[in-house]
């Protein structure tokens, strides 16, 4: 049992180590563009096309596969958030994009031999659960950042935040002054 | 509680929009169009907690200052308390800044003000139990509790920190209704506000100016006292004649503060006070390759590493609205001070939507699912004191090729042995108080619907980095203070041992995490490190 446990740990560690590397390849032997996609500030055609598959099963329940304008807004939301974040933390974004982009990368850590544009929604769905699950902390660790974007960015919408019961926060008289206090003098 | 969207705040009264008036010299460096020089007594890098009470301090004795801030000047009158402007404006990296290998979240502010601008107005004096392990195992001398009191004294009064008078929110108080269940001690948070209208909306920016940050109290003081403030300026690194510190040189960075404008800014300055925050200011001192002989620099870094548990009500809780936090528990903050395993200290946090998801740490229908029941969610955090035991190291600040910082702090298995502990603790003071599901913060997690059931689920799930989501809004140490020369990275007055004229001024002097919201430990010990610097400057 012993034996079995460290050699899986070695299998982790090359496994990590080999992503890594082929991560890095994918971006030197030119897979991914690095230009954004037509419309897009940060977004490159890959990542728009791994995004349009993995937004309906991450949302689901908010957003089904076929309704585009809701997945293009969420992009549309994410590219944003992405231009509002530092170079470093675009490029590790970026390079976990090349991961799930890259054919062999894509193909060893998600399941998803076609090209994400193929993609069902059961098929988004297995692959965030591999990655989800997988005993690579890197992979658990891009699923973490992949989920963690898109929520955001879908719930920065100000009408999609209002589905989780929020209303909203107080409106607010732009660049007059002074009157400290609130008008109507409401006190929660 | 009142839906707070049918209000309408008036602007505040933001002293900013007068600054002409004031006459109060504020640079914009993304808008330079040539090389800026500056001349002045003390430089402060940085305007958070520690450079805003330094620059007060030292302005006030007549002492010309230069406070150079990297981030943006983003003032009240601006605040919309929409979260995509403030996580872009008012935060580091836009709220994207996490450790080496991506396993926790790191919130730190990023604007005039520092932290204090988004924080959510906790204030704990340092703890004496960390104030006596610092004299006693850390080689720190003159921060007795008995030498202290005065400098929190003089804060608190400054800040207006007092016991939160009104109720708790539903959020809060499920936390008291919990602790008083189980007999857990619980207590009342104090807060640094003036006319607080109970809002909620501490992180993303106060909207009237009742948070005491130093946006709104130290730095407009410092700015009558003649104080130059300049902000989009990043320090690159620091100047020297020899072993004598001159100043600092910076570049100005572009109005989003992506990238540099190319502008160069140089302050010469008799004294350099570095008060960038506990990541950035090792890492000035590292791209400056300041003298390390021990390896201290940036090592010894802490975060109160934090997990969560959700629970779903079938009463409204509204966890987005109201004084963020109001009540805490330390009822396993000092079962050993520096032996057994980790402790942890108990609040909750305000819950945006935003916020929330990105924390949710879910996906697919047991995220949205969760989250359309917001409105009845209440949320326990629990901060682990790092720093404290042996096997308690914390991380290490370092620079990338182009210099820039990263903290290396992994999840080791001390830490993740206190995460599921505190899981555990909180998932139950949910369920006692009638939570119908709960749901710790594990990407495989589920809402559990019964105490037993989460227990046995809770047991089986593996608690490694990444799948466990641990964050941080505290980072602290790196240049701990000391009398030990091996072990500190400045003496006990905050000045940096291997250069003079140097001075560290920010929760990067901690040698341990404080073990509480760091606030106002860093108002206290700055307050009189700088009182000190002042009293001696022309000595």
């Amino acid at each position: 049992m012993r034996n079995d446990r460290r050699s899986f740990l070695k299998l982790s560690a090359a496994g990590a180590a080999a992503l890594s590397a082929m991560s890095t390849g994918a971006t030197l032997s030119g897979c991914t563009s690095g230009a954004p996609a037509t419309g897009m500030k940060v977004l490159r055609p890959e990542d728009v096309e791994l995004l349009r598959a993995l937004i309906p099963a991450v949302m689901k329940g908010k957003i089904t596969p076929d309704d585009s304008a809701a997945i293009d807004q969420t992009l549309e939301s994410f590219d944003t958030l992405m231009d509002d974040l530092s170079d470093l933390v675009i490029e590790g974004v970026q390079q976990a994009f090349d991961v799930l982009s890259f054919g062999p990368t894509r193909a060893l850590t998600t399941g998803q031999w076609a090209s994400w544009s193929k993609a069902s929604l059961e098929d988004a769905e297995s692959a965030l659960g591999r990655l989800r699950d997988s005993r690579i902390g890197l992979l658990n660790a891009i699923y973490a950042a992949m989920i963690r974007l898109i929520v955001s960015a879908w719930y920065l919408i100000p009408e999609n935040a209002a589905t989780a019961g929020y209303p909203g926060p107080p409106k607010k008289v732009a660049d007059t002054r002074p009157s400290a206090g609130p008008i109507g003098g409401v006190a929660p | 509680m009142t839906d707070l969207s049918t209000i309408t705040l008036g602007s505040s009264t933001d002293p900013y929009n007068d600054a002409a008036a004031r006459g109060w010299s504020i640079t914009d460096a993304s808008a330079l169009s040539s090389p800026l020089e500056l001349e002045a007594d003390v430089v402060i890098v940085g305007t958070g907690a520690g450079g805003g009470t330094a620059a007060e301090t030292l302005s006030a004795t007549g002492l010309s200052v230069v406070l150079l801030e990297a981030g943006p000047l983003k003032t009240s009158s601006k605040f919309d308390m929409q979260e995509r402007a403030a996580y872009r404006d008012l935060y580091q990296e836009g709220t994207g800044r996490g450790t080496k290998d991506g396993g926790m979240v790191i919130l730190q502010g990023r604007s005039v003000g520092g932290s204090t601008t988004v924080n959510w107005t906790t204030s704990f004096r340092t703890p004496p139990e960390t104030l006596k392990f610092w004299a006693e195992h850390m080689g720190v001398s003159g921060c007795s509790v008995e030498e202290m009191e005065p400098f929190f004294e003089h804060m608190e009064n400054r800040l207006n920190i007092h016991e939160w008078p009104e109720a708790p929110n539903p959020n809060n108080a499920m936390l008291q209704r919990a602790a008083e269940k189980l007999g857990y001690s619980w207590a009342k948070i104090h807060r640094n506000v003036r006319g607080c209208l109970n809002l909620g909306y501490c992180g993303l920016g106060c909207p009237v100016d009742a948070k005491q940050s130093m946006l709104t109290t130290t730095i407009p003081a410092a700015l009558n006292n003649k104080a130059k403030l300049v902000h989009h300026a990043r320090v690159v690194r620091i100047l020297r004649e020899g072993d004598a510190v001159v100043g600092v040189e910076a570049e100005a960075l572009t109005p989003n503060v992506r990238s540099t404008t190319g502008q160069r800014i140089t302050i010469r300055a008799t004294k350099t006070v570095l008060a960038g925050g506990a990541i950035n200011t090792p890492a000035i001192l590292l791209r400056s390759g300041a003298p390390d002989p021990h390896g201290r620099i940036g090592k010894r870094t802490f975060l109160h590493p934090t997990t969560l548990t959700m629970a779903i009500y079938d009463e409204a809780i509204d966890p987005f609205y109201g004084a963020p936090q109001s009540i805490y528990s330390d009822h396993f903050q000092w079962q050993g001070v520096h032996t057994g395993p980790i402790n942890f200290k108990l609040e909750v946090p305000p819950l945006q939507p935003a916020f929330a998801a990105g924390f949710y740490s879910a996906a697919g229908e047991e995220l949205t699912r969760s989250m359309d029941q917001l409105n009845k969610t209440q949320c326990m955090i629990a901060l682990l004191r790092d720093g404290f035991h042996e096997q308690s190291q914390g991380g290490t600040v370092e620079i990338d090729d182009r210099g820039r910082p990263l903290l290396d702090y992994p999840l080791d298995d001390y830490l993740l042995e206190g995460v599921k502990r505190a899981w555990k603790v909180m998932v139950e003071m949910q369920f006692v108080t009638g939570a119908k599901s709960v749901r710790p913060a594990h990407k495989q997690a589920r809402h559990y619907t019964s105490w037993k059931e989460a227990k046995e689920a809770m047991a089986a799930l593996e608690i490694v980095p990444h799948k466990v989501t641990v964050g941080s809004a505290h980072v602290m140490g790196g240049c701990p203070m000391g009398d030990d020369e091996a072990r500190s990275v400045t003496d006990c007055d905050g000045k940096f041992r291997h250069w003079d004229n140097l001075y560290v001024m920010d929760g990067s002097l901690f040698p341990t995490s404080i073990g509480a919201n760091p606030q106002l430990s860093i108002y206290g010990l700055v307050y009189k490190l700088s009182s000190n610097l002042a009293a001696g400057f022309r000595a």
